[in-house]
């Protein structure tokens, strides 16, 4: 079986010219795309940014600021699954295919934990501030970045399975799948920072 | 003497020019992930709807030729009418067109065997048609009448739902837009041979790379922009509406965010199509190569900065000035292109082929133009022509004069490469002569009523304007009609044209390095570039050029030259 790691370290020696060009393309493609898509989740920033000059003050006069305190968690929650997935990677590449299940297994209970929590915010908003434009870019924002945490959490788990069936088969791992998924679970992340110092934060 | 590399495998296969067979036209029909497949269906596909488009125009042409309103029902299917031809023209013509271009030129200028992502470039073209349906539904479903701008509360309150469907099909035609984009600057940047470093790039490459960092970076914010639109629209939110907290200015900040680069977008691929067109046609190197390359990255960053320009009227004060100042900038990137193009055809052997006219009737019309900008870009001056003809003669300069005209160069100059027949020059030159005097007879007098005081946008004016608008519109259907020749022309060429040859222009990029049309991995071996995209006028020159030709005559020859 070819590993992951020796593909990884040594690629001239199983990777042939295409293949290895194929990789450089699709990380380059990777990067570019996740430098293009961040580009929303700006503008969602300048949205809320370019609201709260309608008003006063912000939050509005009468409305409660959001408690950050469930939302804090359920950052910790995602930097902390991040980790997990770059732990998972990691043991990839030492060819420990049971210690990447077992990581990305945890990364995704707490990605499921993280999305709950954002959930329960959304579905909690106060009448007061839906009344506002600070609830309806909460709204906005939450609901837009929950949209891209569900996709990808639905490609770890597609990952996830492959890396489990490839395991019992013994046939080589499809290390780019793993890879790409990782960069776009750091972009959920990072996305995420921005909207949570927007909305928590940032008064 | 220097070393002459000529692509080889076709010579070492037997093909020789005639022995490639042109992809059955059924081909062009169904999913393929070949670039060239996929060059001609953008293409195609864009030049339907460019007669969409340009049907509509003639509409409002027609109505506008007399002062009352006599061709329309009402003023609102007058606005219907406008709308959708400048979303058509915008797009599903000129963005698209240029796809087909880049698809079919950069990979094979590159020396590559394809895209980077050969089913990502399928996928993303096969979004048109679905998006283009969506769109055009609009006009049959209570259309949209906002304007291709969709400035709010005309496109949340007084729009029918066909504004929803545009909203869904630019959604669409945006994320088809990106993938494209994505595609584009992996294959430049990854897929180069090894001797072409950046700085022997062609340069229809570094306006195609700079077009394509604008698409990522600002498309995005279009995508933004209509997901608010489209949340105001069906669910009730109020981003746009100010009795709801909401500002209809957040509309106009992002969506020219977007919308002032992609005027780039629109024009970028058409200055690296000239500065490839003028430099073969006129058998000169590119006067100043470097700065034009950079130039197309100063074009695309200063981009990103005059979009509130379009907001003059609205802004407010104290952002004007600051605004005006990096309007009036992008100037300068944009003249050294115009002096560099200049500069390639002083003194040059030029051949006034129907690409080189049309080449140099890009430069005309786009001076004319840029310098109704810079005007544009003057605070007082703008207020003064805002939302008059003289704003709508001056982006047709830059939109049609920018781009089609530059879209027409380059289906001269590379139609022998894709169809391997040469187009009839003589039908050629009847074309662009009707295409010059009908586009600038009816751009150039808007300027005149415009700023007479002639508001854009209506389908009713003062009797005064009549014998202008009457001119107008006779122009109008002159350009209208020098469609029908290059349609004949195409067609004509396609099936009867004289055999072309692989390199009939004597041209020293890669793409003319293999054989018209090019085999389906385009180059059987690694080619290795000349040390020079523009070197003309050398010994060495000539003997690539020659080395091509022995290459890929037909009985085909010395394999490789060498000298």
């Amino acid at each position: 079986m070819t590993s992951y790691v020796e593909r990884r370290v040594k690629p001239k020696l199983s990777l042939d010219r295409d293949a290895e060009l194929r990789l450089k393309n699709n990380r380059l493609g990777m990067n570019i795309f996740q430098a293009s898509w961040i580009m929303v989740f700006f503008a969602m920033i300048v949205v809320n940014w370019q609201l709260r000059y309608s008003y006063a003050q912000w939050p509005p006069a009468g409305v409660t600021p959001f408690d950050p305190l469930l939302p804090s968690i359920a950052t910790l929650a995602l930097l902390l699954s991040s980790v997990l997935v770059r732990r998972g990677r990691q043991s990839l590449q030492a060819d420990e295919v049971s210690g990447f299940l077992a990581c990305w297994r945890l990364a995704m209970a707490l990605g499921v934990a993280f999305m709950a929590i954002i959930i329960y915010e959304f579905a909690t908003v106060s009448q007061a501030a839906l009344a506002t434009q600070y609830g309806a870019t909460m709204r906005l924002m939450t609901g837009f970045h929950f949209v891209h945490a569900l996709a990808i959490l639905a490609v770890m788990l597609w990952v996830y399975r492959a890396g489990l069936n490839d395991m019992r088969s013994g046939r080589p791992y499809n290390s780019w799948a793993v890879e790409g998924t990782a960069k776009l679970w750091y972009f959920v992340s990072f996305a995420w920072i921005l909207f949570y110092l927007v909305l928590y934060w940032i008064r | 003497m220097a070393t002459i590399a000529v692509p080889l495998g076709a010579q070492e296969q037997g093909q020789a020019a005639e022995a490639v067979q042109r992809p059955a036209l059924s081909e062009y029909l169904r999913w393929s992930v070949d670039h060239k497949i996929i060059g001609v269906q953008y293409g195609v596909a864009s030049f339907l709807f460019f007669l969409i488009g340009g049907a509509m125009a003639m509409g409002i042409r027609l109505e506008l030729w007399t002062p009352d309103l006599d061709l329309m029902v009402s003023g609102a299917a007058y606005n219907s009418l406008f709308t959708f031809h400048g979303t058509i023209m915008i797009f599903l013509f000129i963005i698209p067109m240029w796809a087909a271009v880049g698809n079919f030129v950069v990979p094979l200028q590159l020396g590559a065997k394809d895209m980077a992502f050969p089913w990502l470039n399928a996928f993303a073209f096969w979004l048109i048609p679905p998006a283009a349906v969506v769109v055009l539904l609009g006009y049959f479903v209570s259309p949209a009448e906002a304007g291709w701008t969709s400035y709010p509360p005309l496109s949340t309150l007084f729009s029918g739902d066909g504004q929803t469907l545009w909203a869904l099909g630019a959604h669409l035609l945006g994320i088809s837009s990106i993938m494209g984009s994505i595609n584009f600057i992996v294959t430049i940047l990854n897929m180069r041979p090894p001797q072409m470093t950046l700085w022997r790039m062609p340069l229809l490459c570094w306006a195609v790379l700079a077009t394509s960092i604008i698409a990522v970076m600002a498309t995005p914010f279009l995508a933004g922009a209509l997901t608010l639109l489209l949340l105001d629209r069906v669910a009730g939110t109020t981003f746009f509406d100010a009795a709801g907290g909401g500002d209809v200015l957040l509309w106009q900040n992002i969506f020219w965010f977007y919308s002032h680069p992609a005027v780039y977008i629109m024009v970028l691929p058409g200055m690296g199509v000239l500065s490839e067109v003028l430099s073969v046609h006129s058998r000169k190197p590119v006067f100043g190569y470097r700065m034009v390359g950079l130039s197309s990255m100063g074009i695309a960053f200063v981009g990103f900065t005059v979009w509130a320009h379009h907001m003059f009227t609205s802004l407010q004060p104290e952002l004007r000035i600051p605004f005006m100042i990096t309007t009036m900038i992008i100037a300068v990137p944009t003249g050294i292109k115009m002096f560099s193009w200049l500069g390639t055809i002083w003194g040059g052997k030029i051949h006034f082929t129907s690409a080189m006219l049309f080449g140099l009737g890009f430069m005309s019309m786009f001076v004319i133009g840029g310098i109704t900008g810079v005007m544009l870009a003057a605070l007082p001056f703008d207020i003064h022509v805002h939302d008059t003809y003289f704003v709508v003669s001056h982006f047709h300069f830059v939109l049609f004069g920018g781009s089609v005209f530059a879209i027409y160069a380059a289906l001269y100059h590379w139609f022998p490469k894709v169809t391997g027949r040469m187009m009839n020059e003589r039908l050629g030159r009847i074309h662009f002569a009707f295409t010059y005097f009908g586009f600038l007879f009816t751009f150039f007098p808007m300027h005149i009523v415009g700023m007479l005081g002639m508001p854009r946008r209506v389908a009713v004016y003062v009797p005064e304007f009549q014998p202008w608008n009457q001119l107008i519109s006779f122009s109008a259907f002159v350009l209208g009609f020098s469609t029908f020749i290059v349609i004949y022309n195409v067609i004509k060429s396609y099936y009867h044209g004289p055999i072309a040859g692989a390199n009939p222009w004597r041209a020293l990029t890669l793409e003319w390095a293999t054989t018209s049309p090019p085999p389906v991995t385009n180059f059987v071996d690694d080619p290795i570039p000349f040390e020079d995209p523009y070197g003309y006028g050398t010994e060495a020159a000539a003997a690539y050029v020659e080395a091509v030709e022995a290459a890929f005559s037909p009985g085909g020859s010395a394999a490789r030259t060498e000298r």
